[in-house]
């Protein structure tokens, strides 16, 4: 357990990895993981079933009031002044006891990625960027948020902009959301007139602006570099990384661009104390998170559970269970469409959190849970993510352009099973080529499916072949 | 870091009221690594080597000689990181990194042939092959292709897209994009050098990518033409067959021709080309490297003006009937007609125009041939302000680039006056856009409102600004005195004007004023637009053809004057008029004896460019039927003439320049000025007063490609030509 | 015995010098052809050439062709027609006036001899463009 950090950060064996991708959190590969302090020993034995006291997000299906009154009414804005107050190494070290790690999919530990933006200024102002272009099929998370509680985003931009000494937030959110971006302003526009945002904000003495930028649609801008760009006005294509944005990041400043998941559990873990918020979930993968069920489920719905809630009672606990029962299940895609499939055997087993879903050979990604029964065509399923993954490759560099493309054309006859079986190897083969050699995680994110196809559907994709075959002597 | 210059190259231009961030920002990443000298040790294959922090792995393995293949990255742009051929491993490292963009960390050990290593170059070259058509055959870049090379040398032995027969390959639409480079855009590989040239080195940014993914294109944008000076640059960038020489192609394949290094003197920076040539003729011009003059970028007049060379050529003497028809006559009947004129004239009544495009060689020998008959008549055909009685010419620093094209890019603050250097000098220019761009260089300008590609301060195109900055009432001057490294460049058009001397006297005087911060800076330049004019100078001609034809010369020897000074209306009537060139351009036409020469590609001769270098050309070709190289004509015609001139070899008539003028055989090298102070005083002596408003020749890209008889012969220069006029009338 | 002494080779000489009708006229073939010998005169083509065989030489030198007088010295091998060509060469036996199975169509051409290194010869203009364009004054002062 205590080695998946290190081994997370050193970065991955592909399946390590891939808990670093689905939003495209930024790999920042440094060495100085031996700040974070020893976690407690793990006691806790039982996960799930998180009571309504704990939950952070208490708006979340949009029953009550979303603006600034009924926010307040929530506990938002509470006391903001004294967090404030109380510093920036008070905040960070709460962040960090809480043992956040970053909700778009990297699970970096928020602690310490914002503590990387406090060193000593050069003159240059900072900024931080969220992440709100949530684009990963199946994730519908930072949505909900984002129109149902945009104050506690609003409020996260503050704690979060104060711990790592920011000027300004840029939320770079989706073009698509439509209705999140006009709550999202509205709520900004009322943070501002109630004076809790702007110079002097919450009367704390320190100045903070929120701006927000709509994108226009492009789901490589979820990744951090690419959404600099995307936010200077230049094309959505990653940067090379070195420097990375913490260096130099949205117009040549040091940035720090942070997923609104997890901007906006900051105030709460702020107000109720990182110890609380660790006590959630197995040591490494404590806190909440939101969970996103789709697919053959009963009951679809973004639900808050505890970390390393097991991944058969999160589905029986709140989506009503698989359609069909448990025993109609095929796989689950468990982290949003980046991230492979895991069979029925495997699902069993899973605990919904970073090291569980990587024991696995999988990854927790944004925790969207895509469950398929067996009425899927699991190799036309994955056909079409391929299809999606290059439909939005930005084209910059080789390997994803070219690459992903060719998966794509592999895949699109592996639906029909025009193809020989060797050239499930060379599928395998090709996605191999395209991990780890691109310049953001795109590509990656684009092979991993494949592999977990591969990996685990074989036999089905062979059978697809020789009915095919059979087809075409019939015909013949 | 490495893409921080790029911040202002690319954004700057677009974001002004960003400009004060940004500018900041990029100061102080030039200045970083400035402070941290110290070396640390990276592993290259297990070879030790040491390297200034900051350095790439691809650097680093170029210092041990270990070349890493690419595609996307090249020293002169951006890096962009984007083809990923340079992959390597680092030990330790789980993934491959870019070599071209990552730097080094002490005590890294990079394996350049490493199994994984290998394989990643493989992928990466079994992707770029699969969607790159195979039409090598048929590919002008073939023999001359990166990729051809780099997937002989790297890639896979064997295919297995198995999917050519199924989906087949991406086919792209080609972009019409001028009558220089063609575009074959299927063969695309999209490693983006053109675009980054374009908006960093050519500060056009008009090519971009459109589309994403697999669907991604080079191209403009909207349907239009690159219009710039340089375009034919991407085409030595393009590392596959996408870009090619559209006059050069189907013409040859890269080993069938014989390449000749040589000099151009298409403008008076003496780019250094390489000139390929089959079967006697000129197929195309390619820069050669040299890092004092054109790096290894060439204008595109340089690079595409060679089948010029083919039309409207001088190949048989001529001499003119009593009826005013030419007849082509055999060399023995031209130089007896025309020594015989020579004869019959008085001593002091023979004069010789030197034109724009004359080697040494023949300028020494005509200059030797008429002092030896007794004439003292010699003139350049450009003007240059002379003081009354003593010569403004007799010091070099006087109209020399002084400060050398390379350090034009370490001004820290530029004044033009009355020149374009983006057309008058394109090579110059991009070192003038470099300094703007990596180095912080401020420019202003004097002179009508053009487009430098970069922006600069206009000071307006009154002559009375240079006479206040002359004087200090202007700001500007203030800054010029401030500045560490400031720079005067004044146009070689400008001087030639009447009231040159004014623009010289106000000008220089004000330069000598200047205390830069390191004593050897030099200020006073002068940039010149005809690759001959310094070495007439340098040899004693005198600039303007006005004190000749005062003089009433019975014969008039037009070098290769084909620019106009001597035309029919002050021509003096009685003048029996030699012309010795290759062109048959406005000079031929006054003729009444034609001397065909060679071209700068048919004959070794010496070139003495803007900032005094000597350079020569090599013989690449031989001249066409009966032309011969110039100065063989005029040793031949003293010997009709009966005053023999004491050489027969080149290397005779090289020594004898050396005795005149010994830095014109020193080539290569750039001779260092000096008497500032006395060449002050030279002009100070004269007075005169400025007339009318600063103006430039070249003004738009159409004035560009046709400045001399060899680019106004050339079919492609006038499609260029015509091009851009309709490029404007449209849009 | 005549055989042993050659003297049947004195016998032929006379019988050579006998046919080509005296002395003379064998030293003028000796000159023109560098041969003396005279054989059973086969056939004249149209051109007057004629055609000889003696079956008493060994093979390949017993038949030959006299070229017509008016040639002199300027005779070679393409001047025999194509008809006798057959015959010259060993490929038939037949003259073609004894053989009656030679075709003769309308479109067959009438043989000519071969031209080469005459003035008569076949020399073929350049169809590539000349590398360099010379300058054409009257052209260019017409503009």
């Amino acid at each position: 357990m205590a080695n998946v950090l290190v081994r997370v950060n050193s970065a991955p064996k592909q399946q390590l990895a891939a808990s670093l991708l689905p939003l495209f959190k930024n790999i920042q590969i440094r060495s100085n993981s031996a700040q974070v302090s020893t976690p407690p020993p793990q006691t806790k034995t039982k996960f799930g079933g998180l009571a309504d006291q704990d939950r952070v997000f208490t708006n979340l299906y949009g029953r009550h009031d979303w603006r600034l009154k009924g926010a307040m009414k929530r506990g938002d804005w509470y006391k903001t002044k004294e967090i404030l107050e109380k510093g920036v190494d008070w905040i960070l070290n709460e962040i960090k006891a809480s043992g956040l790690r970053g909700r778009g999919g990297a699970g970096f530990p928020s602690g310490m990625k914002w503590s990387f933006m406090n060193k000593p200024s050069d003159g240059r102002p900072k900024y931080l960027v969220v992440n709100a272009d949530e684009g990963e099929p199946g994730t519908c998370k930072d949505r909900e948020i984002m129109r149902h509680d945009p104050h506690k985003l609003i409020e996260g931009c503050l704690i979060a902009g104060r711990a790592m000494g920011a000027r300004a937030a840029y939320i770079y959110i989706r073009g698509e959301f439509y209705n999140e971006a006009s709550n999202m302003q509205l709520a900004i526009a009322e943070a501002y007139q109630a004076g809790l945002l702007g110079k002097n904000a919450c009367n704390s003495g320190y100045d903070f602006d929120v701006f927000m930028h709509r994108g226009a649609g492009a789901y490589i801008c979820g990744e951090e570099t690419a959404l600099i760009e995307s936010l200077e006005g230049k094309q959505g294509k990653p940067r090379l990384k070195p420097p990375f944005p913490a260096d130099v990041g949205v117009f040549g400043c040091p940035t720090t661009v942070a997923n609104v998941e997890t901007v906006a559990v900051a105030p709460t873990i702020c107000r109720r104390g990182g110890v609380w918020f660790a006590s959630f979930g197995r040591t490494r993968n404590s806190g909440t998170k939101l969970f996103n069920i789709s697919g053959h489920v009963n009951n679809p719905c973004t639900v808050e559970e505890e970390m390393s809630i097991p991944l058969k009672e999160l589905i029986e606990r709140h989506c009503g269970g698989v359609r069909g029962g448990w025993d109609n299940l095929l796989g689950i895609i468990p982290g949003g469409s980046s991230t492979p499939i895991i069979p029925k055997d495997v699902c069993a087993e899973a605990l919904m959190d970073f090291d569980g879903l990587v024991a696995c050979q999988t990854s927790l990604g944004t925790a969207a849970i895509i469950v398929m029964d067996k009425s899927t065509d699991v190799i036309k399923a994955i056909a079409r993510l391929i299809a999606f993954y290059k439909h939005e490759s930005c084209g910059q560099c080789t390997p994803c352009r070219e690459g992903v493309s060719w998966m794509n054309k592999i895949m699109t006859r592996f639906v029909s099973g025009n193809a020989r079986p060797d050239e499930i190897d060379m599928l395998w083969e090709v996605s191999k080529q395209i991990e780890g050699h691109s310049i953001c995680a795109l590509g990656d994110g684009a092979a991993w499916p494949v592999q977990g196809l591969i990996r685990h559907f074989r036999p089905v994709i062979e059978q697809r072949m020789q009915d095919f075959e059979k087809r075409q002597e019939a015909t013949n | 870091m490495l893409r921080a210059p790029m911040f202002r190259a690319l954004v700057l231009a677009q974001l002004p009221s960003r400009a004060g961030i940004l500018f900041t920002t990029s100061r102080m990443q030039s200045n970083a690594p400035a402070k941290a000298p110290e070396k640390i040790e990276v592993f290259i294959d297990d070879q030790p080597v040491m390297v200034a922090p900051g350095t790439t792995v691809l650097q680093a393995a170029a210092q041990v000689g270990v070349e890493i293949p690419r595609f996307c990255y090249h020293e002169r742009l951006a890096v962009a990181g984007n083809c990923r051929m340079c992959l390597v491993e680092v030990e330790k490292s789980p993934k491959p990194v870019a070599a071209c963009a990552m730097p080094v960390m002490k005590g890294w050990r990079i394996k350049t042939n490493s199994d994984m290593t290998r394989k990643a170059r493989e992928g990466v070259m079994e992707f770029l092959l699969s969607n790159h058509p195979l039409d090598c055959p048929i590919c002008d870049q073939g023999g001359e292709c990166d990729l051809q090379d780099q997937a002989m040398a790297f890639g896979s032995d064997r295919s297995r897209f198995t999917d050519i027969n199924h989906a087949g390959k991406r086919a792209v639409e080609d972009k019409d994009i001028g009558p220089l480079v063609k575009t074959i855009m299927t063969r695309c590989i999209h490693c983006t050098r053109c675009i980054r040239f374009a908006s960093e080195v050519a500060g056009v940014d008009d090519l971009g990518t459109t589309g994403r993914g697999n669907e991604m294109q080079v191209g403009m944008y909207v349907e239009k033409l690159f219009l710039t000076e340089l375009s034919g640059n991407v085409i030595d960038l393009c590392p596959v067959g996408a870009l090619t020489n559209k006059p050069y192609s189907f013409v040859a394949r890269p080993w069938e021709i014989r390449k000749v290094d040589s000099i151009d003197v298409l403008d008076a920076l003496g780019s250094n080309i390489v000139v390929s040539t089959r079967t006697g003729e000129v197929l195309r011009i390619l820069p050669r490297e040299n890092e004092d003059i054109n790096e290894e970028w060439l204008s595109d007049k340089s690079r595409f003006a060679c089948d010029g060379l083919k039309r409207q050529r001088l190949i048989t003497p001529m001499l003119r009937k009593p009826d005013g028809e030419f007849e082509a006559v055999e060399w023995e009947s031209a130089l007896i007609t025309a020594a015989q004129a020579i004869r019959n004239a008085p001593k002091d009544k023979i004069a010789a125009v030197a034109g724009s495009l004359v080697d040494a060689e023949q300028l020494v020998a005509v200059k030797d041939l008429l002092n030896r008959l007794g004439s003292e008549l010699l003139c350049t055909e450009q003007k240059f302000p002379t003081a009354d009685g003593t010569s403004g010419t007799d010091l070099r620093s006087n109209y020399l680039l002084n400060s050398s094209i390379a350090s034009c890019e370490d001004a820290d603050l530029v004044l033009l006056v009355g020149t374009n250097p983006r057309y008058e000098a394109p090579l110059l220019n991009t070192r003038l856009r470099k300094g703007y761009v990596h180095k912080e260089q401020d420019i202003a300008y004097i002179g009508p409102e053009v487009d430098l590609s970069y922006r600069y301060e206009y000071l307006g195109n009154r002559s009375l600004t240079i006479e206040d900055i002359a004087k200090g009432k202007h700001p500007f001057a203030q800054r010029l005195k401030q500045a560490k490294r400031p720079l005067i460049i004044v146009g070689a058009n400008a001087l030639a004007r009447n009231d040159g001397k004014a623009y010289i006297a106000a000008l220089q005087s004000f330069a000598r004023q200047l205390k830069p911060e390191d004593k050897n800076w030099k200020v006073w330049n002068v940039l010149q637009t005809n690759a001959s004019q310094v070495a007439a100078l340098d040899v004693g001609y005198k600039p303007g053809v006005e004190e000749v034809l005062a003089a009433q010369p019975k014969v008039l020897f037009l070098l290769g004057a084909d620019g106009n000074a001597v035309n029919k209306e002050n021509i003096p009537k009685d003048c029996f008029v030699i012309y010795q060139g290759h062109h048959g351009d406005q000079g031929a036409q006054l003729a009444h004896a034609i001397l065909p020469g060679a071209a700068y590609t048919e004959k070794q001769g010496t070139y003495v460019n803007t900032e005094g270098r000597a350079q020569q050309t090599l013989v690449a070709v031989s001249p066409p039927g009966m032309a011969r190289e110039d100065w063989k004509i005029i040793r031949a015609l003293s010997e009709v003439v009966g005053t023999v001139l004491p050489y027969d070899t080149l290397d005779e008539l090289r020594n004898r320049m050396e005795d005149i003028a010994p830095h014109l055989v020193r080539y290569g090298h750039l001779e260092e000025n000096n008497f500032y102070a006395q060449a002050e005083q030279l002009i100070k002596t004269q007075a005169s007063s400025f007339q009318g408003d600063v103006d430039v020749n070249q003004k738009s890209l159409e004035d560009f490609f046709m400045t001399d008889s060899i680019t106004r012969a050339s079919p492609t220069m006038a499609k260029c030509v015509a091009a851009v006029k309709k490029a404007q009338a449209t849009g | 015995m005549a055989r042993y002494f050659g003297i049947d080779k004195i016998g032929k000489l006379f019988s050579y010098i006998q046919q080509n009708g005296g002395i003379r006229n064998t030293l003028w073939k000796m000159y023109r052809m560098d041969e003396g010998k005279a054989g059973t005169l086969i056939g004249t083509d149209k051109y007057g050439n004629k055609y000889y065989e003696d079956p008493t030489q060994f093979y390949g030198r017993n038949r030959w062709v006299e070229y017509v007088e008016h040639r002199n010295l300027e005779y070679d091998g393409s001047q025999i027609p194509a008809e006798w060509f057959g015959w010259m060469h060993y490929k038939t036996d037949l003259p073609p006036h004894r053989d009656g199975n030679r075709k003769h169509y309308k479109w067959m051409a009438d043989h000519s001899e071969n031209l080469s290194g005459t003035t008569d010869s076949y020399m073929p203009y350049s169809t590539t463009r000349p590398k360099v364009e010379a300058w054409d004054p009257k052209k260019s002062t017409a503009q």
